[in-house]
């Protein structure tokens, strides 16, 4: 019998899945976009005015223009950039925050444990937009801020589940074992029982990802986001005084790419968890 | 069962939500477009929350609601003041039987005759060192002896208002004198401001903190409910004085049925209901449906209008009618002075001529709009015609000379500049259009998003470069807006560019002692000439106000100061049963 690695044997059952490979291509066609826009190959010249104000879809502007003549569907791409930077960053500050917290705590517990889980319960019982909104208040304005908000507040969940679940795995035999050849608590939390719970990460990682997306929109569209560029918040923002007049691309076009993207991300995250935890499958 | 149990629900969720309208009481439907900021006078220093404040609270005078220009008349005073001839003392008279609202403030909770007691109270609270009143500025260093009151105040425990005043005196119950410190010809208009109504003052006592939430006046209407953010509802007053709609007007108002109620007593209406509905959508589809009678739109009138400023033909046939008017106001993007960068005259005349107003107007106003050539607006003495200011127009090529006389060709060592404005959708569209403008002469804008209060506290401590505004006369005088660049009134007083110019300083104080002359306006257009060439501002527009009104409402005409507008409105039900069927 041939052998497999675990993480193999999770990429067949993925595969599998034709809705999750979709999803996946999704996912990195947005990524694609969202890297050529950041190189600025494509839709850099967002701002130039293409046509007159408010034209309706067509077939030189798909999507047709904005108040001020810009094509819409290059705002769309443009917002892309935006919406993914903030899914990477806050990903990139939330997931070393949680693990490393949620790892202390769970295998340690004892007052570490007492202090982290006061603090992340401190954090969850504020109303998140609520917070959101007080940090880009003192920030100022901007994507930093935003990135930095949503980063200060999406750890909570991974934290609490990388704490659980270290805790399963600090009595395992691997660990004692690890224990009896004189292994260290560090060697022994980030050798021995991180790599056990990576999947953990990476599923919520996913989740994570389009709740970063979300959370992006509503502050843009509230005036607290992104500034000076466009963004799909403040792209619905605009459409809000644009629908009475019969002006729908600019909400279409924002709208659609959300819709898309969220959708992915949640196909793709089940789909992950299902793979990476068969013992899950299933189960809601 | 379920599925009959859902249905159940939903039809009760349905009927639920479509209320009967009631078609024999004469009740008005108005909207606040703004949150109110409260029913304390000497703080209100928006149109929203004066307009509220206009049902329940009255001053001594009222601009006429009809006749333009605006002609300051009598409200709780008799007559309009005998002025002495040095321009210093103003003799005031009390309309007599004039009574506060019944109030538990009162003895027997009935309320008691307007004395002189209480306008001199009144005042004197605006000037209260205490309480940080927003309209302080309309008395300040005017009134004999106020200022050195309120500074001895400043430094006691608690402010005494039985000490006299020299500038404030009662000559018998219902009369009293106003000695001022200078002449100032304005100083009857600041008593038809919201920040000098008359209040009672065991209604303050009383209610103290709480005051804000329980206004006790002498107006039309008594204060029914007040929910912050939500709904206000007054209901007639009783007991309010004899008073009668005017039976003259201005010119063609006789035609347009405006004085169809003449010598009715008002207020016209039983009950005026004020729904707060900050969301310019919220709005229009409240008023589409017929739940609002009147409608002042900000933005995105071509809801209402086609190109040519008629009604739609579809509203039209609703007896929906558009009003657009004139308004005494002036937009602006105000260069801070402190800002070494930015003053540079070169590079403040280059930014106005690279700012295309003609695309602003036609993006925002619908092209309704005057381009603003200085600060005063077309309608108050001062404002010339024929005036052109030479850096309003639309000259790239001028602008990138000077930006490169100025040491910055093509915007090169220029830093990135912020312009503050209000976190609003149209206003962040206002901004990304200046920004679109600059970038063509090299200039990086960007929007610095606030919400009301933030704009305000980043103005007044001067941590802008540029912020945007929209300035509304507060009296029919030009003085109201050369004050704005007045070098005294720096920030945190209303000059908010922080602009001072020695000569025009000069010509301020000699100007606006004046009584209103042709002397006097000649000194107001050399003033707005010269301000217009220093450009403290890039100068925007001179809006138009446009409105729509109901089928059904009668009496409506713009009024730039309309505090006290509602009591002259009225309802027609049966216009309203017979049209409430096509919506």
């Amino acid at each position: 019998m041939k052998q497999h690695s675990l993480w193999r044997d999770s990429w067949g059952r993925l595969y599998q899945d034709k809705w999750a490979i979709l999803a996946l291509a999704i996912v990195v066609v947005y990524s694609l976009t969202a890297l050529l826009s950041f190189m600025g190959i494509i839709a850099s010249d967002w701002a130039r005015e293409v046509g007159g104000s408010n034209l309706p879809p067509s077939a030189d502007h798909w999507f047709g223009t904005d108040i001020f003549g810009r094509d819409v569907l290059q705002k769309v791409i443009r917002g892309t950039r935006v919406a993914m930077s903030v899914g990477l960053a806050t990903s990139l500050i939330a997931i070393p925050v949680g693990v490393v917290l949620g790892a202390l705590a769970g295998y340690f517990g004892g007052w570490i444990d007492d202090l982290i889980t006061w603090l992340y319960t401190t954090f969850s019982s504020i109303p998140n937009i609520m917070l959101l909104i007080s940090i880009t208040m003192i920030l100022g304005k901007g994507l930093f801020a935003v990135y930095v908000a949503l980063g200060a507040t999406s750890w909570v969940t991974l934290c609490r589940l990388i704490r659980g679940e270290v805790m399963k795995h600090k009595e395992r035999e691997y660990v004692q074992a690890a224990s009896a050849i004189g292994g260290g608590h560090m060697r022994k939390l980030f050798r021995h029982i991180l790599p056990n719970v990576t999947h953990i990460i990476i599923i919520n990682t996913s989740l994570q990802f389009q709740v970063a997306i979300k959370s992006e929109v509503i502050l843009s569209y509230l005036g607290l986001g992104v500034q000076g560029e466009p963004s799909w918040g403040t792209m619905i923002d605009d459409a809000k005084l644009e629908l009475s007049r019969g002006v729908w691309w600019q909400l279409a076009g924002a709208t659609l790419a959300m819709f898309i993207i969220v959708l992915a991300f949640n196909i793709l995250g089940d789909a992950l968890r299902d793979s990476l935890d068969p013992k899950l499958k299933g189960k809601t | 069962m379920k599925f009959a149990s859902l249905c159940l629900i939903f039809a009760l969720l349905v009927s639920g939500c479509s209320k009967e309208q009631n078609f024999d009481e004469r009740e008005l439907h108005l909207i606040s477009l703004e949150k109110i900021f409260g029913f304390d006078p000497i703080h209100v220093s928006d149109r929203y929350s004066g307009n509220e404040n206009g049902k329940v609270y009255e001053g001594l005078f009222e601009f006429h609601p009809l006749k333009r220009p605006y002609e300051l008349v009598p409200n709780l005073a008799e007559s309009l003041p005998t002025v002495s001839e040095d321009g210093l003392t103003y003799v005031f008279k009390l309309k007599k039987g004039v009574l506060f609202h019944d109030s538990p403030c009162f003895k027997d909770g009935i309320g008691r005759e307007l004395i002189a007691d209480d306008v001199i109270f009144s005042l004197k609270r605006l000037a209260d060192p205490k309480l940080s009143a927003k309209g302080w500025w309309v008395l300040d260093g005017k009134v004999a002896g106020l200022n050195e009151w309120r500074e001895k105040h400043a430094a006691l425990e608690s402010s005494n208002y039985e000490e006299e005043i020299s500038g404030l005196k009662k000559i018998d119950s219902h009369s009293f004198q106003v000695t001022l410190t200078k002449p100032f010809p304005q100083f009857q208009y600041s008593l038809a401001m919201p920040y000098t109504f008359i209040v009672a003052k065991e209604a303050v006592t009383h209610f103290g903190k709480e005051f804000l939430n329980h206004p006790v006046g002498t107006g039309p209407f008594h204060l029914e409910k007040f929910e912050q953010g939500n709904q206000i509802i007054y209901t007639k007053n009783p007991k309010f004085r004899e008073k009668f709609y005017p039976a003259e007007g201005a010119e063609g108002d006789d035609k347009l049925g405006l004085l169809a109620d003449a010598g009715k007593r008002i207020p016209l209406v039983d009950r005026v209901v004020v729904d707060i509905l900050p969301e310019t959508q919220t709005q229009w589809l409240n008023f589409q449906k017929g739940k609002a009678d009147l409608l002042e739109l900000k933005s995105n009138y071509e809801r209402a209008m086609d190109k040519k400023n008629e009604v739609h033909q579809e509203l039209k046939s609703k007896g929906i009618r558009l009003f657009t008017d004139p308004m005494l106001d002036v937009t602006f993007f105000a260069f801070n002075y402190e800002n070494p960068i930015l003053k540079d005259r070169r590079v403040r005349q280059a930014m106005s001529l690279a700012y295309d107003r003609a695309e602003a107007n036609k993006l925002f106003y619908n092209n309704s709009a005057f381009e603003a050539q200085s600060v005063i607006p077309p309608g108050l003495n001062g404002y010339r015609k024929e005036f052109k200011n030479p850096y309003t127009k639309l000259d790239l090529s001028q602008a990138r000379k000077l930006l490169a006389d100025a040491g910055y060709p093509n915007g090169k060592g220029l830093p990135e500049i912020t312009v503050q404005t209000r976190s609003e959708t149209v206003a962040r569209q206002q901004i990304e259009h200046f920004a679109k403008c600059m970038e063509k002469i090299g200039i990086k804008v960007q929007a610095g998003m606030n919400t009301w209060p933030e704009l305000i506290k980043k103005v007044t401590t001067k941590q802008h470069q540029l912020y945007t505004m929209a300035w509304g006369a507060d009296y029919p005088d030009a003085e109201n807006f050369l004050g704005l660049v007045f070098c005294p009134n720096q920030s945190p007083g209303s000059n908010g560019a922080n602009y001072c110019n020695p000569d025009f300083d000069a010509l301020f104080r000699q100007a606006t002692i004046l009584q209103d002359s042709p002397e006097r306006t000649a000194f107001y257009e050399k003033m707005n000439e010269m301000v217009a060439i220093d450009v403290p501002w890039v100068f925007g527009f001179h809006r138009t106000e446009v409105n729509v009104t109901q089928a059904w409402l009668k009496n409506f005409k713009h009024m730039e100061f309309n505090h006290t507008q509602v009591q002259y409105l009225g309802v027609d039900l049966e216009v309203k049963k017979e049209l409430s069927k096509k919506f």
